[in-house]
Formats: structure tokens, C-alpha cells, sequence
């Protein structure tokens, strides 16, 4: 059955890692009726929750990579893409959000809002995601949903309007009183009982619902109407609220306890009736305009009889080969259709459509714009458009960091190499922030990501999933080097020993350059160098910036400009002049004073008061620099700049500092200057390291 | 021009002459003014040069946002940069900012002793050897006399100066005693060291001496506020 697209809903679960997420979803998935027995995250009955596949994550208690899953809540067909809450897994989060159009951001009761949940709702901003909140765990001791929807308005700026409030907290959480049908709510073994409001409540609940009136009717002059002639209706209040929502400037607040089956039911109408239906929302795609070719946004309609536009967002291996998972922005497929991969040109025909659910997959004729679907059979990158033949559009590309850290692995045995090999090659398709060489000198096999975290997973996949165990070596911070000053440049590369001789002269000069990595700049005027060796130079001086003269990383921010230069009839060729490109460059690196760049992460760590002075005094040691620290009654925020090379094992530091009290989240925030010190121990190892090879 | 001479033709130069010296270690100044003349650019400026000089300076906020405090830092210090035509002044800049660290209150709820267990923390536990601090935000108007002694008592113990503002709010009655004095910090006058104030005049701000120590306060100063960079200028 297809779905018309007002009765589509694709979602995200967004979350700090502890509030709840994953049991949210399970919960969800089990009120919809697509699972029939509640596992727990943690697994007691060595289940685990559904939306978790992936045996590691079941170990870990943490969800990683982003599933889909559909479900069906009165009459309405939800896709919920489960995102990943880690920060180490940025590129997982971003890919996921492109194909939201709604979010339920989840809260605990207890911790409210913190650094990760600000980080989380950072990103959904990026993206436009309209949000309503879910405050979670009012079960627990603590729980004070009030005070986390001022946080939602105080830390993260939101204009959060309470659509409930709760009956009974902790202990005595039982439900909820609906301040747009003024009743109150029980969720009593698996089904709602609907009732009066209790007595103590009724002044509360009328003095919330107001607030709710006022911030509602800033969207619809309607209510404002009926609100005056008192006449105010559900629908009205429910349309207003939508409007708000889906405009992004308002943010409704449902709450409960997942785990004790509170609220759930509740949350699901709350998603079918604020969050936006695909053909709400705008999405954009880049076009070529006439003959230039040059890139322009086009509007995607979000309309079946429209040639097909469809983003392919995630890739999973299953028994069956590739799954392709895909949202469809514009027209219809079904078995058959012929697209275009406008990345590659390729043309591909869709073979089997499958619906996912969490426990199994649904063959499906046909699926529409707004849909989140998958197929099987097809071999493409993550993030690849495909489009109706017609069209040469491509889905805006999503941001992509740049790797911050490796590590080298070396397979156990010969067999294990191959079996490596699969695994990395699938990894670097799934993940464009994971990436993968040999080394050219110490023959290893160097993996790239974005932290400890997010390599250490990569490599119990390659055990568990490929069984392909191999041996890790230290982890290795991507440094750089870059140049202080400019210098010039005259050198001659000339061999003479039998046979062809070699020779090209190259003159001109390097200098540091604020923007981009590598610049060549061709100012050879009267063919001093033949036009057919410029580009040989280039390529020469591309090896040279490869391996920096300090520490062997590569060398950026780098233009070299090219004035002068010889060759002879007879001796020079494409490799004399790379040779003599690499050969000056290498003369002269030393004396543009180089220096050698690390990246800096932005770290916030969050934690009681009490504990600040370990905090501060944890990020002093570790060549740290405090921005600031806030401090809100027994809470405190440290924002600091670390160096990524000083940030191995703060996690079990932190823990063991403040009783497992602090957490902290980090992210990729510059390439900054390396201290004298540092420095000087770090030439010191490579030069150690060096002496150790030619041996 | 170099950061040396910068810091030699800096306008807070009179001030400082003026006040002997300013607060000095272990000693308290208040910089007083009704909203909006310019407390936070003044504490702003008087914390960049103590920057530029190569010493460290805790922000104490007790309103502002920590970026809307970054926003200000950055802005003296362009303005700053670009008066004088300073050298190199990114560098100068990654430099000095090392040195300076905000730490943001709450102050509904907030205890004084907290936030000075949080400040010797950020000294002692983060190693982070503060000269000056500045505390932007405070109300003077819940202020016992015992907080402010304690803050003294702990100016005195770490061996810190002291920057305070003092917002002067409109509640009818004269803002300021005939002495110049605010009436706002009558009561705290005993405790206060060094006492300036900012009133707005039809073409820029005054800056006036209250009190210097034990000495004659030195009354209007020949330097004023510009009312458009709002950082501190000499009279032309």
C-alpha cells in the first residue's frame, strides 16, 4: 500500500547518549505494533533493542550507524532514522539529518540540557529540522520536567511551549494532563485511559494552557479570534502549534517515561500532528544552468509525477549484497526505472525495492517523493544522487571533515589480508571521513577518521563482521607543516653519467598562503621552460609538499609561483624537471621556516561544581587553553582548546577525577602552531624513526 | 607600531598616574556609571592592556553571555590594533587571549564564597596565574558588606587586583552624592580603594577620580570615553 505523501512522516531521534533514545525507539516501534516483546538497550535478556543491528552496538549499549525503519501510527507512515548521538560519529549525524524533515529531540528529566544535547540541537539548527521535545525519565528521582523547558529556552534559545504536564513524578509518574483537550492521560498496560483532570492539578493545567494560547496564536489570527470570543477549538490550537513548529520558531514539549511505558502514544500524535509531511518542507538540489554549466539551486517538487531526483544516505553490507538506503525528493520508482548516478554518469535500472522494518524487510512495487526506502543490488558511493535521465541535478553535497587522527594495522596472517582489504574498501564507501592508504615508506596500512572512538569501532567491525583481526599500532595525530615566510628558489638538476642525460633548471619561489592547501602558479613568460614540462614541474613540487622536510607530514597553505627556468634540447624531460621541481623545493624549505601545525579540538566538559579545580587543572596539564567556564548553580560548563595529541585517554581521566560525574564532548576546531617544545621532541622521534628505517 | 610603545602611549596610562598606581594587589576598584555608558567596553580596555602588558585576567561575569564577552574583547582589541597600526596583530592577538579566561555566574542563588572556590580553582587547580580580575555584572544593590570583605580578604590572600563595575540605576532619587560619590556605594565606600566614575556629557563621557586610596582623588581626568568606539581616548 503507498502512502499519499500528507500521511508521511520521516524522523529523526536525537539525543544525548544517555537520555533514553534507544528505548524511546524500541517503545515506538513496539506501540506501532511492529514488535511484539520490549527488549532493554543493555540487553538483560541478551536481545537487545531492535534499532540496534549491529552486535557491537549491542555490546557498547550505544547506537552507531543510522537505520531506517518504518512504522505506521494511526493511519500515518513514520520513518524513523535512528541517529547516532556520539560525537566522534559527526559524519553519520550530518548524513542522517539531510533526509529528516522532523525531529523529536529527547531530554532526561534529571540532566536536562547538556553539552551533548547542545551540540545535537546545533546540528538540527544547521539543518532546518523543525523539532518537538520529548523530556524523558520522569520516572526517575529528580525529575523535574519544568526545569528542563527552561533550559530548552535558556541554553538552547528555543521558544519551548509545554503541550502537557505531568501527573505525578518520580515514583508517582502515572501520566500526563493534555493541555490542548484539557484532560488528563494514563497510560495503564499498554492503552490510554482518558479522565478529568485531578483536582490538584486544574490550576496548573489552565494556567500552562494559556501560555500555550499565547505562544500557539502568534501563528494563526484565527485562534487569536477564537481566543477573544471564546470559542477555541482543538483543531485551531493543533493547527497554530504545527504552523510554529514547522516555521521553526516554536517548539512543543511532550514528556514521560519510555522505559515505564509513559507518554509514548502520546509523543507518536504529537509527531503525525506538528511535525512537517515531506511536501512541507523545501529541499533543494543543484542544477547546471544552460550552456555554462555552472551550478544553480533548483526547488525539488515533492510531487510522484516529477522525473525522479533520490539521495542515496546510507550503504549497509547485509547476506544479500549491498543495501542502498535512499530518499526519494522528487518523482517515483519502481522496479525497472532507469537513472542516472550524476556523480559517475553511470546508468542504473532499480531492481528490488524493500521497505525496512526493524526486525525485517518488505518487498514494495513502487515507493513516491517523501519516502525513505531501500534497494538492493546497486553499487554506488554514500551520498551519490540519482536522477531521472533527464536531469543532471545533484543532492548539495554534504560537509565533509577532514580525518584528524590515524592509526596503522597490520592483518594477522595473509589470509586476514584479504578479508582486510573488503572491509576497508566497504568502510571508505560508507564513510567519507574514513579513509585508508598504504604508506609508501613503511609499507603499512594507515586507517584515518575522526578520533580514538570512531577507529576503535571500525576495527572490532573488521573483526566481527569480516573476521579480520588485526594488530593496531599507536594511535597517530594528523599534523602539518606550513611555511612562516617566503623564500626564492633556483635550482638545477643535471646528471651526466652515460647514456640520457637529465637535465631542467627551475626558478621562482614558495611562500605561505592563507587560504586552500597547494597553489602552482605558472609566470613563465617566452617558453624559457617548454610549455610540456609545466606540467611535470607541478607534479614534482605536489610529491615535494607531500612529506614536509620536519616531520614528515604533509606541508599546506603552500603557493609556489614558477618566474624562471632553462632546459636543453637533448636532456630534458617530464622527469629532469620533476626532479629539479622536488630538488628546489627541498633546498629551500628550511629556510622559509617552517613550523608544524597539530589540530586543536573545541572540548566542553560538564560536570558538578565541585569538581572544577580537577577539570581546569585536567586541561592545564594537557597543554589546554580555558576559554571559559559557566557555572549555573551546581552544574558547570569548561569550554577549553586542546590539542587533539593531548586528548588520548581523557575520557578514563575525567571519569576517575570526578567519580564518573563529568563528561566531556569534543570536536575538530583548527590546525594551531606546535609549542618549541613539542616540536623539537616531535623532529627529534622522526628523525629517530628515519635512522630505525634505513637501517 | 610594536606592542611596547602601545602599551607606553595607552591612554589608561593617566589613569593609572592618576590613581596612583591603580588598585594594586590585594586592593578593590569599582568603575561606576548608570546603564549603557560604557562600563563593560571601560573593564574591556582596562583588561586588554593588562593583556597586552603580558599579565593574565580573569572575567567574572555575572549577566553577560560568555560570546557576547568574547564579542567585546574582540572588538577593543580591533579597534585597538587598528589605531595604533600594531605589527603582526594576529599574532599578538593568539597571544595575549591565551592569558585571559572568562568564567560566567549566575548570581540569583550564586554564594560569594562559590564563586571564590571556583576562581581558586581556575589559580591554583588550572594553574593559571591571574593578576588581575575583572567582575562586570555585579549588584551592588544585593551586595552585603561581608561579600565584599571577602573578596578583599581573598584579593589580599591570592595577591590579586581587583576591577569592578557597578551599574547605577535610575530609582528617582540623585544618582550621586555631591562628592561624587554614588549613592549606590555609599554604604561599601570603606571597602573600595579606588573609585571612578563614567557620566555621560553632551559630547562624550566624563571620567572622574572619586577616590584614590588614601589619597586627594584627582577628580575630572583629561581622558574620556568616545562615545563611538567607546574605548577610553585622550582629550584632543
Amino acid at each position: 500500500m503507498t502512502t499519499t505523501i500528507e500521511r508521511m512522516r520521516n524522523i529523526g531521534i536525537s539525543a544525548h547518549i544517555d537520555s533514553g533514545k534507544t528505548t524511546l525507539t524500541e517503545r515506538i516501534l513496539y506501540y506501532c505494533g511492529k514488535i511484539h516483546r520490549i527488549h532493554e538497550v543493555k540487553g538483560k535478556d541478551g536481545v537487545g533493542a531492535t534499532m540496534d543491528h549491529m552486535e557491537l552496538e549491542r555490546e557498547r549499549g550505544i547506537t552507531i550507524t543510522s537505520a531506517a525503519t518504518n512504522v505506521a501510527w494511526d493511519g500515518y507512515a513514520i520513518n524513523i532514522i535512528d541517529t547516532p548521538g556520539h560525537v566522534d560519529f559527526t559524519i553519520e549525524v550530518e548524513r542522517s539529518l539531510r533526509v529528516l524533515d522532523g525531529a523529536v529531540l529527547v531530554l532526561c528529566s534529571v540532566g536536562g540540557v547538556q553539552s551533548q544535547t547542545i551540540t545535537v540541537d546545533r546540528q538540527l539548527r544547521r539543518y532546518d529540522v523543525p523539532r518537538i521535545a520529548f523530556i524523558n525519565k520522569c520516572d526517575r528521582v529528580g525529575a523535574n520536567p519544568l526545569k528542563v523547558r527552561d533550559q530548552l529556552e535558556e541554553k538552547l534559545k528555543h521558544n519551548a511551549v509545554l503541550m502537557q504536564v505531568p501527573i505525578g513524578l518520580e515514583d508517582q509518574h502515572k501520566g500526563v494532563v493534555d493541555l490542548v483537550a484539557m484532560k488528563a492521560v494514563y497510560f495503564e498496560d499498554d492503552t490510554i485511559r482518558l479522565d478529568e483532570i485531578p483536582a490538584d492539578l486544574r490550576e496548573e493545567a489552565a494556567r500552562r494552557r494559556n501560555d500555550l494560547l499565547d505562544a500557539a496564536s502568534m501563528f494563526s489570527d484565527e485562534l487569536t479570534e477564537a481566543i477573544l470570543e471564546d470559542r477555541v477549538t482543538e483543531d485551531l490550537i493543533q493547527a497554530a502549534v504545527r504552523r510554529g513548529t514547522i516555521a521553526r520558531k516554536l517548539t512543543p514539549v511532550f514528556m514521560g517515561s519510555a522505559y515505564k511505558n509513559k507518554g509514548v502514544q502520546t509523543l507518536l500524535d504529537g509527531v503525525v500532528r506538528y511535525l512537517p509531511a515531506p511536501n512541507e518542507v523545501k529541499n533543494v538540489a543543484l542544477g547546471r544552468a544552460g550552456e555554462t554549466g555552472a551550478a544553480v539551486e533548483v526547488v525539488l517538487a515533492a510531487d510522484p509525477a516529477a522525473p525522479a531526483v533520490l539521495l542515496a544516505f546510507k550503504l549497509e553490507d547485509g547476506p544479500y549484497g549491498q543495501l542502498t538506503y535512499i530518499r526519494i525528493y522528487q518523482g517515483r520508482i519502481e522496479k525497472g526505472t532507469a537513472l542516472v548516478n550524476t556523480r559517475s554518469g553511470q546508468e542504473i535500472k532499480v531492481g528490488r525495492l524493500i521497505r525496512m522494518h526493524a526486525d525485517h524487510m518488505e518487498d514494495i512495487p513502487e515507493a513516491i517523493a517523501g519516502d525513505i526506502t531501500a534497494l538492493f543490488g546497486i553499487d554506488c558511493a554514500s551520498g551519490d544522487t540519482f536522477a531521472d535521465p533527464s536531469l543532471d541535478y545533484s543532492m548539495t553535497s554534504i560537509y565533509v571533515p577532514e580525518p584528524v587522527i590515524s592509526l596503522a594495522i597490520k592483518p594477522r596472517d595473509k589470509k586476514t589480508l584479504d578479508r582486510m582489504a573488503k572491509a576497508l574498501n566497504r568502510f571508505t564507501k560508507e564513510d567519507p571521513t574514513f579513509r585508508t592508504f598504504v604508506d609508501p615508506e613503511s609499507h603499512e596500512t594507515i586507517i584515518q577518521g575522526m578520533g580514538e572512538l570512531h577507529l576503535d569501532v571500525y576495527v572490532e567491525r573488521m573483526k566481527r563482521e569480516y573476521n579480520a583481526e588485526v594488530e593496531t599500532g599507536k594511535p597517530q595525530v594528523a599534523y602539518r607543516e606550513a611555511l612562516t615566510r617566503k623564500v626564492e628558489f633556483d635550482y638545477t638538476h643535471k646528471k651526466q653519467t652515460g647514456g640520457a642525460g637529465q637535465y631542467g633548471r627551475v626558478i621562482g619561489h614558495i611562500e605561505p598562503m592563507a587560504e586552500g592547501n597547494y597553489e602552482f602558479v605558472n609566470e613563465i613568460k617566452g617558453g624559457r621552460i617548454p610549455r610540456e614540462f609545466i606540467p611535470s614541474c607541478d607534479k614534482g613540487l605536489k610529491a615535494a609538499v607531500r612529506k614536509g622536510g620536519l616531520i614528515g607530514f604533509p606541508v599546506t597553505g603552500v603557493r609556489i609561483v614558477l618566474t624562471d627556468g632553462q632546459y636543453h634540447e637533448v636532456d630534458s624531460s617530464d622527469n629532469a624537471f620533476q626532479a629539479a621541481s622536488i630538488g628546489a623545493f627541498r633546498q629551500v624549505y628550511a629556510k622559509a621556516k617552517p613550523q608544524i601545525l597539530e589540530p586543536v579540538m573545541k572540548v566542553s566538559v560538564e560536570g558538578p561544581t565541585e569538581f572544577a579545580g580537577a577539570v581546569f587543572g585536567s586541561i592545564n596539564q594537557r597543554r589546554g587553553m580555558i576559554i571559559s567556564s559557566i557555572e549555573d548553580g551546581s552544574f558547570s560548563r569548561v569550554d577549553a582548546e586542546v590539542p587533539l595529541s593531548e586528548m588520548f585517554g581523557y575520557s578514563n581521566q575525567l571519569r576517575s577525577l570526578t567519580q564518573g560525574k563529568a563528561e566531556f564532548t569534543m570536536e575538530f576546531l583548527k590546525y594551531g602552531r606546535v609549542p618549541a617544545a613539542v616540536a623539537e621532541e616531535l623532529q627529534k622521534q622522526h628523525a629517530e624513526k628515519k635512522a630505525r628505517e634505513a637501517k | 607600531m610594536v606592542k611596547k610603545h602601545l602599551i607606553k602611549r595607552s591612554p589608561l596610562r593617566v589613569l593609572e598616574e592618576s590613581t596612583h598606581g591603580g588598585p594594586g594587589r590585594g586592593a578593590m576598584a569599582v568603575l561606576a556609571s548608570p546603564k549603557g555608558v560604557g562600563k563593560t567596553a571601560c573593564l574591556v580596555h582596562i583588561a586588554t592592556d593588562k593583556l597586552f602588558q603580558g599579565k593574565s585576567v580573569i572575567h567574572v561575569s555575572y549577566a553577560s553571555r560568555v560570546d557576547y564577552i568574547i564579542t567585546w574583547y574582540e572588538d577593543i582589541f580591533k579597534e585597538i590594533a587598528k589605531n595604533h597600526r600594531l605589527r603582526d596583530a594576529v599574532a599578538v592577538h593568539d597571544e595575549i587571549i591565551k592569558n585571559r579566561v572568562i568564567m560566567n555566574f549566575k548570581q540569583d542563588g550564586m554564594k560569594t564564597e562559590q564563586v571564590l572556590r571556583s576562581l581558586e580553582a581556575m589559580i591554583t587547580g588550572g594553574k593559571f596565574n591571574a593578576e588581575t580580575i575583572i567582575i562586570d555584572g555585579y549588584d551592588f544593590g544585593l551586595a552585603e558588606s561581608e561579600d565584599l570583605r571577602k573578596f578583599k580578604e581573598f584579593a589580599g590572600r591570592m595577591g590579586l587586583e581587583l576591577w569592578f563595575s557597578a551599574s547605577l540605576k535610575e530609582t528617582g532619587g540623585d544618582l550621586f552624592r555631591p562628592d561624587g560619590t554614588p549613592v549606590l556605594l555609599a554604604p561599601h565606600a570603606g571597602q573600595i580603594d579606588v573609585l571612578v566614575t563614567l557620566q555621560a556629557k553632551s559630547d562624550a563621557v566624563e571620567i572622574r577620580v572619586v577616590k584614590d586610596h588614601d589619597y586627594p582623588a584627582a577628580g575630572i581626568l583629561p581622558i574620556k570615553l568616545d562615545p563611538k568606539t567607546l574605548l577610553i581616548a585622550q582629550e584632543k
